[in-house]
């Protein structure tokens, strides 16, 4: 399998690292080897949080700018701040109901980067809580990353304590919207 | 007894619990701690091993690092494989015994872990363990990745018992809280023990003229290990076909980024992959160097391997300004050092489009906050509000971002806010400056080496007010106990000491408790606090602003309040100046201030937080 590098990114309190995790773990189900590298400490406290996940056999835990097949932004600033490290030909999913800025998009296209959005925030309220929408985004990057959806099933299974049901209803929400 | 974990298929580990199985896996049975970014899940790992395996080993998270070094070591002397896990700045605290244990030597193996901060991310300093490790006459393996840390703990434990000396396992933050798939851990046997500390005055209690023996000693130790890392696999080539130009030395997580870069760049050069920098193997490292027109050495967070070699005339590092002396050795700035030798293409940045893009769109900074709700917030504003003339020393934790309300004017090390509020208050006085001192200390922090401070400044007649900002656990660093809670390693029950008692004992004549939620209440005694402070038969004023941290007990919030920013709200921006809570979000054209509610924790602290009375609590009927 190719190796695959993505970065994700959010704000401390979404879940940037369950989400990291989420993708990391059914990747690893599937065999896949996976090299992650994590925020901690200081800067979770309600900072910029940015995970990076390398799919393949690199060893090395960070992405370089400019190299990242994928960005999964869960907040719009912090998917902006992250932009220099997608590659020329990478894909963009933001977590966002409303278009990106406007000057933002025609560089985006300059760079033949694919720019997909997801309602994710909102489609968890409709579920029940806003705290999902990194599960939501799991589901839907997991798509784009070809995980397979039992995967990442699994992976809700081993890594989510708690309202194990409207996870899973979240999951299935972002695995349906990246069909 | 023999156990096995759980069904493993899947599991990732990070490198903090790589390291925690492979010192476990090893034959651990005494793990000691003081938590600090980047190494806090070391002991935590263990302690998860610990409980799902049923295994018999004592853990413990010590006061701080010296204590934890000592505990470690006596544990070691009776014969028990030992460890300790700390971050570099904690290597300082520690760095006493780490000296002295060093000619005493060991008899099981103890290893000490130091994780380095390049960056730095979460450290007041960029210093490298490597090198207080050389000064200290202690062997040191620097791993490159999760599973090699995992590795190295283990012969971390082995080389030190042989050599009877206490070796140094350094890990860097992002080897630290990398992430990797690893191999299933063998089972785990733990053999019923025969150790028993034996009497040695020679080794134990060593007088002076005996220490210059056990120097001797530790030289010839030493010199012994060199040999054996000179053919040791730990330090390694990657050999390619490349003869002549460039060669490379590196070692740590700097190894894996510049082979990945070299793949980028489809260059072919040669890699010597250092995983023993003290001792440093010097002729294998020599003779490596011999080889080529100029050798570059990649290591962090200092020069450690490049300033051990014998001669450096065509060697490029740190110490001829081709890498850079301070930050971390990310990807990009190794590409920058690699392409610039190899005359490569490309620059180690994104596409300039993007990188023009992002730095265009004015985004707002993305620096950490106190966490909406935190008891902390409540404690600075209000003394910014009644004392906003102090002069106010912090400390280290959660609570130094206290500075983002401008309730923290320094922070230097543990347990520094009552000693410069001492040394601020002998200067005032010299000066005739009538400015208040309000100094700011957490729990763990004050019991960490706050009270030397206390008790030396009540001696020496400073005064000054100092809050104990006391939310009953290590929130900073993922909750671990303190002295003054219920559970020494998170596991079993120990004895909680009071804090209280402790300010008593040091001769603190004027103690509070106090609610930060309770702002009226804390203002009261704050200017309580200042009078007793000013007063020249007065003393150390100590307010202990008691409530648990909110995001480890978010049950403590018990009185629920629902607010919200009225119409009226012309976006003047104070509130998110002077209260700064990430729940209070200014309208992206400005207009405004609006709650976000899946931030908000309903705690009604800012209800002051508008001057002008626009945050107001919720009406429920509208």
């Amino acid at each position: 399998m190719s190796s695959v590098n993505a970065v994700l990114a959010g704000r401390g309190g979404q879940g940037v690292l369950l989400l990291t995790r989420l993708l990391a773990t059914a990747a690893a189900l599937a065999g896949r080897p996976v090299m992650v590298s994590e925020t901690h400490g200081m800067s979770r406290r309600g900072g910029s949080v940015v995970c990076h996940l390398k799919l393949g056999d690199s060893r090395s835990p960070l992405i370089r700018r400019g190299t990242a097949d994928c960005l999964v932004g869960l907040d719009l600033h912090e998917t902006l701040r992250n932009l220099p490290f997608l590659r020329r030909g990478a894909v963009l999913l933001t977590n966002s109901e409303q278009p990106l800025p406007a000057e933002v998009e025609p560089v985006l296209h300059l760079v033949d980067i694919r720019a997909h959005r997801l309602p994710a925030s909102q489609m968890a309220d409709a579920l029940g809580s806003r705290a999902v929408a990194n599960v939501v985004m799991a589901g839907f990057a997991g798509r784009h990353l070809s995980l397979e959806a039992e995967s990442l099933s699994q992976a809700l299974e081993n890594l989510v304590r708690g309202n194990l049901h409207l996870n899973r209803q979240a999951l299935e929400a972002g695995l349906a919207a990246g069909q | 007894m023999s156990n096995r974990p759980a069904d493993e298929r899947g599991q990732l580990l990070m490198g903090n619990q790589a390291i925690a199985l492979g010192l476990v896996e090893a034959g651990l049975r005494v793990g000691t701690a003081y938590p600090g970014t980047p190494s806090s899940e070391i002991l935590a790992g263990i302690n998860a091993l610990k409980k799902e395996l049923g295994l018999a080993i004592h853990t413990e998270w010590s006061v701080n690092e010296k204590i934890a070094l000592e505990v470690a070591l006596a544990a070691s002397w009776t014969g028990l494989r030992a460890a300790v896990a700390m971050k570099q700045v904690g290597l300082n605290v520690a760095s006493d015994p780490l000296f002295s244990a060093a000619y005493t030597g060991v008899v099981a193996g103890l290893v000490i872990i130091s994780a380095d901060d390049p960056g730095p991310h979460s450290s007041q300093t960029e210093q490298d363990s490597r090198l207080l490790a050389l000064t200290a006459k202690i062997p040191v393996l620097d791993p490159s990745t999760p599973e090699e840390a995992r590795q190295m703990a283990a012969i971390a434990l082995e080389l030190s018992e042989r050599y009877r000396l206490p070796v140094l396992l350094r890990p860097t933050t992002r080897l630290c809280h990398a992430v990797q798939s690893l191999a299933r851990p063998a089972p785990i046997q733990q053999h019923p023990l025969k150790a028993r500390f034996e009497k040695d005055k020679k080794r134990w209690i060593a007088t002076p003229r005996l220490r210059y023996l056990l120097h001797c000693e530790l030289n010839d130790k030493l010199a012994r290990l060199e040999a054996e890392f000179e053919t040791s696999p730990l330090n390694e080539e990657l050999a390619a076909e490349a003869p002549g130009g460039l060669g490379i030395i590196a070692s740590g997580v700097a190894f894996e980024t510049a082979r990945e870069v070299l793949d980028e760049l489809g260059r072919k050069v040669p890699l010597l992959k250092i995983g023993t920098p003290h001792p440093l193997p010097r002729e294998k490292v020599s003779r490596f160097i011999e080889r080529f027109d100029q050798v570059l050495v990649l290591e962090e967070p200092d020069a450690c391997i490049e300033l051990q070699l014998p001669r450096r005339n065509h060697v490029r590092g740190r110490l001829d300004g081709t890498v850079p002396g301070a930050g971390e050795l990310t990807a990009e700035v190794v590409y920058e050092i690699l392409a610039r030798l190899l005359q490569a293409p490309g620059t180690g940045s994104g596409l300039p489009e993007l990188e023009s893009l992002a730095s265009q769109l004015s985004l707002p900074p993305g620096g950490p906050r106190l966490c909406p709700g935190c008891a902390h917030r409540s404690a600075f504003f209000v003394m910014r509000k009644v004392l906003h003339r102090a002069i106010f020393p912090g400390d280290i934790g959660c609570y130094t971002l206290g500075t983002n309300l401008r309730a923290v004017d320094t922070f230097l090390d543990m347990g520094a806010s009552i000693t410069m509020a001492s040394g601020f208050f002998h200067a005032n006085q010299a000066l005739g400056d009538p400015r208040p001192i309000v100094a700011t200390i957490g729990d763990s922090t004050f019991l960490h080496s706050g009270i030397p401070a206390l008790i030396n400044a009540v001696h020496t007649g400073a005064r000054f007010v100092l809050l104990i900002l006391d939310n009953a656990t290590t929130a900073m660093t993922g909750f671990q106990p303190t002295a003054a809670t219920e559970s020494a390693d998170g596991t079993a029950s120990a004895r909680a000491v009071s804090i209280e008692q402790l300010v008593r004992a040091c001769g603190v004549e004027f103690l509070e408790r106090a609610d930060p939620y309770d702002q009226d209440g804390l203002a009261r005694l704050l200017l309580r606090a200042h009078e007793h402070a000013s007063s020249s038969q007065g003393g150390v004023a100590v307010l202990l602003a008691e409530r648990p941290c909110v995001l480890y007990e978010p049950d403590s919030v018990t009185v629920k309040v629902k607010v919200e920013v009225t119409s009226q709200c012309d976006g003047c921006r104070y509130c998110l100046e002077a209260f700064e809570c990430p729940a209070l979000v200014l309208r992206p054209d400005g207009s405004r201030v609006d709650i976000d509610e899946t931030l908000c924790i309903d705690c009604g602290q800012c209800l002051d937080a508008c001057y002008k009375g626009f945050i107001v609590v919720k009406d429920s009927t509208a």
